[in-house]
């Protein structure tokens, strides 16, 4: 069993887009892996022509949000950043303690990863653009371009839909079995923290505790 | 095994037609419904109503599934072709579904493998008038090929378990149900659901075995998308769509808003449509203080159509889209022209309190000022606690409010709008109106008011709009000599409560002669017209300079924009400087601090000279005149 590893297309996103954009495609994505019994629900989205799937589970919806609002007050924190969020799932394994002294392990065998530019709003900043930023010219063309680029991004955002149900139809092997009562695998959406090498450390953290494909039984 | 593949085309099937059939044309397959598709009714655990749960997909009942799948007596090995079909037809609801009823009914009882099709006549309905096209096109089908080669047989044993079958079937149609809304057609679906008219076109959809593929030159307008196919031990399961990427001929109403668009100069701001605001400044649903200024100034506009009508309603354009206004006002505050969607609720407008930096002494106000107080009229619920305490001045603010129409205009400005502008109007109003009684009824102001400030606003919106200086000095022009005369006093008399909120305004505007115009925005008594006053009178706060609180500071920097303005409105200060006394002061410095802008404080204060001269005349009226005297002193 490997991970498999699937990066999104990069998404420009304006700061109110956020939740929206984040919402619908972090449900696609566990609508399409929760495997148990579920009762779809639509959601239009309100600043693009698109509908998603949401699975249903409250919970779920919780938590989503929940790390949508982290991850908002993070951006505020750290503007003009390039931003990627994970979400990964995982299966539990006890395993045997190792060096690592953890009896529980993760196994993470899938990884999503969401990429975002926050763009800053014009009015807000003037300045840097050392990414690449959509930075508008403030002024009557503002909202010309912001609608072109609200545009872009629904066509954007339409193909990272369509790139999540492309990569759920070719890889499938990796999926595990489905229990019984169990509706969606365990999962994890992680943010990045305060800094960016912290984030790397995450990463290197749980590479650590995935361990090696061959390690494990 | 047979089972999962027959609850796969079943439950394909549901999903496809769930999403593609819209509810209305559902009509004739009510009488379908009676049969039951055996295989459906399998999963479902539950009696009653039961969802299909099969693949763990747990949908609500599709009655063109269903019925589709009564005849869908074939064996797996058929694929299934499901054509989505776009019919434009002119208003003849005919059900394009029926003829083929009759044919299906025909081959019920056969369950032979020849071609399942419905009605003879597919693509073309010309008889009908109609026009079909076909927009999408599912093909589900079980490959019942051998397994290719053996080692990828073997390798593919372990997946090949049933269980791993029914969980990537499992995703398979989970993915196809997300597919299914974010195709073109699926928009069409929704127009048809949404909306409640007969349209010229509908959504119909054939359900067969075999179709005449299309034409190369047809298929080139298709795309086609895959899904990945499942094995099974013996064969593979596959759904594929070709799908027209854009539907063109279908002219529907926009069922989702594309997106929160700014609509700007939709209140018509004071730019772009000046005049715009007035029809709503009669509807007084301002806040409460404003009321009484409204009809103070209506009346008192009888007297001072030409004039003080800017003046006493320059806060009514502000009030009568409070709403709007207060976007506008917001707006005003970045983009003269354009109204920023910000949710013009009163809310907002409180908060245009603080957030308006350009404050535009009195040319602003003066148009808006008279608006407002017609506006005001019914009890505005917002300032109500500030209107209290102007109500008492009212009478005093009624005259200032002649006085003062480019107080009034600044209170519109000020960010407390509701409140505010109510001020503002009464102030214009009075001024406006001069010594016209204060105490007049206050419909009659208001209907006055209404006028006037229509003619006002526009003044004064433009002034909002624009250089709020130019604004002011518009209404200050075109309201100087109404307002001195009138001013003589007759407000004096006003109604205390009426003019409350009104007075305030103006007392504020007399005592920060620069601050005062704008303020009245945020002082505006809320009477105005709770909406739209407090919108407009938002919009005028902005612009206006922020009144009282600096009432020193802005008096001293607004002098140059206001002179003129401050003329006529140290009428309405000295009544607003008594009303305001109490409350305006705090308010008032929230406003002006926020609100004034450097131009127009310049011109705020140079009326606020003006007007306190009145005022302090207004002053001895009234025991709040003190605290004004405490203004003016200081400016």
């Amino acid at each position: 069993m490997n991970c498999e590893v699937c990066q999104l297309k990069e998404l420009e996103v304006e700061h109110y887009e956020i939740r929206e954009v984040l919402r619908c495609i972090l449900h696609t994505i566990i609508f399409h892996r929760a495997l148990g019994l579920v009762r779809p629900k639509d959601i239009d989205l309100e600043l693009f022509e698109i509908t998603y799937v949401q699975c249903g589970d409250l919970e779920v919806e919780k938590k989503i949000d929940e790390k949508i609002e982290q991850f908002i007050s993070w951006v505020e924190k750290h503007p003009n950043k390039k931003s990627q969020i994970c979400l990964s799932f995982y299966e539990v394994k006890n395993k045997q303690p190792s060096w690592f002294t953890n009896k529980i392990e993760r196994l993470y065998w899938e990884q999503w990863y969401v990429n975002l530019n926050v763009a800053q709003l014009p009015k807000a900043h003037s300045n840097k653009s050392h990414h690449s930023k959509v930075v508008f010219d403030p002024g009557e063309s503002a909202s010309e371009e912001r609608s072109v680029r609200r545009a872009a991004l629904e066509a954007s955002l339409r193909d990272v839909l369509f790139q999540i149900i492309k990569f759920v139809n070719e890889k499938k092997d990796h999926v595990p079995s489905i229990s019984e009562g169990v509706i969606y695998f365990p999962y994890e959406i992680t943010i990045p923290s305060s800094s960016d090498s912290a984030f790397g450390m995450d990463m290197i953290k749980r590479m650590l505790q995935t361990g090696h494909p061959t390690m494990l039984s | 095994m047979e089972q999962i593949i027959t609850e796969f085309y079943t439950k394909s099937l549901h999903i496809i037609l769930e999403s593609r059939s819209p509810y209305m044309s559902s009509r004739n397959f009510s009488g379908e419904q009676a049969l039951s598709s055996p295989s459906s009714s399998t999963s479902s655990s539950s009696s009653v109503r039961p969802r299909d749960r099969w693949f763990n997909l747990a949908l609500r009942e599709c009655p063109a599934a269903l019925e589709n799948l009564d005849f869908w007596h074939q064996s797996n090995l058929e694929p299934m072709v499901v054509d989505v079909i776009l019919v434009q037809r002119p208003l003849d609801w005919d059900p394009v579904n029926l003829s083929p009823k009759s044919e299906l009914v025909r081959n019920l009882s056969s369950k032979e493998r020849y071609p399942f099709c419905w009605s003879s006549d597919q693509e073309e309905c010309g008889s009908e008038a109609k026009s079909e096209k076909i927009v999408e096109r599912w093909v589900v089908q079980y490959d019942s090929r051998k397994v290719r080669d053996a080692s990828s047989g073997s390798r593919r044993s372990s997946s090949n378990t049933l269980h791993n079958v029914y969980k990537k079937s499992i995703l398979l149609l989970r993915s196809l149900y997300s597919t299914v809304r974010l195709l073109p057609a699926y928009k069409i679906f929704r127009d048809l659901n949404s909306s409640g008219q007969i349209l010229t076109f509908s959504l119909a959809h054939r359900v067969s075995s075999f179709v005449e593929p299309f034409t190369r030159k047809e298929e080139a307008e298709f795309q086609r998308f895959g899904f990945t196919p499942v094995d099974t031990s013996s064969g593979r399961l596959c759904i594929s769509v070709l799908y027209r990427s854009s539907i063109s001929e279908v002219s529907s109403e926009p069922s989702t808003p594309m997106s929160p668009q700014f609509i700007p100069d939709y209140v018509g701001s004071p730019l772009a449509d000046p005049l715009k605001k007035f029809p709503f400044l009669p509807v007084s649903h301002g806040s409460p203080s404003s009321l009484p200024f409204s009809r103070r100034h209506s009346w008192s506009f009888d007297h001072y159509k030409p004039s003080p009508p800017s003046v006493s309603f320059s806060p009514s354009p502000t009030h009568s889209e409070p709403h709007l206004s207060i976007s506008n006002m917001n707006s005003r505050r970045f983009h003269p022209m354009s109204l920023p969607p910000h949710p013009p609720e009163t809310s907002l407008v409180h908060k245009k309190n603080t957030s308006f930096d350009e404050y535009c002494p009195s040319p602003n106000f003066t148009p808006s000022p008279s608006p407002s107080p017609p506006i005001y009229i019914p009890g505005s619920h917002p300032s109500k606690s500030r209107n209290r305490s102007d109500c008492a001045p009212s009478s005093l603010l009624a005259t200032k409010l002649a006085n003062s129409p480019v107080l009034s205009s600044r209170q519109t400005l000020s960010p407390t709008p509701p409140i505010k502008i109510t001020r503002s109007g009464s102030s214009k109003i009075d001024r406006g109106m001069g010594p016209t009684q204060t105490g007049a009824t206050i419909d009659k102001l208001l209907t006055l008011g209404k006028d006037d400030s229509r003619r006002f606003s526009g003044v004064k919106l433009s002034s909002h709009g624009s250089p709020q200086i130019s604004v002011s000095r518009s209404s200050s022009r075109s309201f100087p000599d109404d307002f001195d005369d009138e001013f003589p006093c007759p407000f004096d008399v006003e109604d205390v409560d009426v003019t409350e909120p009104g007075s305030r305004h103006e007392s504020f505007d007399q005592q920060g002669p620069l601050s005062e115009p704008l303020e009245p925005g945020g002082l505006f008594p809320i009477r105005k017209s709770q909406d739209a006053a407090v919108g407009a009178l938002v919009c005028m706060l902005k612009k206006a300079p922020p009144l009282r609180q600096d009432l020193s500071s802005s008096i001293n920097s607004s002098d140059a924009t206001r002179p003129e303005i401050w003329r006529n409105s140290n009428q309405e200060s000295s009544q607003i400087s008594e009303a305001p006394s109490g409350q305006h002061a705090a308010s008032l410095s929230v406003a002006s601090s926020s609100l004034v802008a450097s131009k127009t404080t310049a011109d705020a204060l140079e009326e606020l000279r003006g007007y306190k001269e009145m005022k302090n005349l207004l002053l001895s009226q009234g025991a709040r005149s003190q605290s004004l005297a405490n203004y003016a002193s200081t400016s």
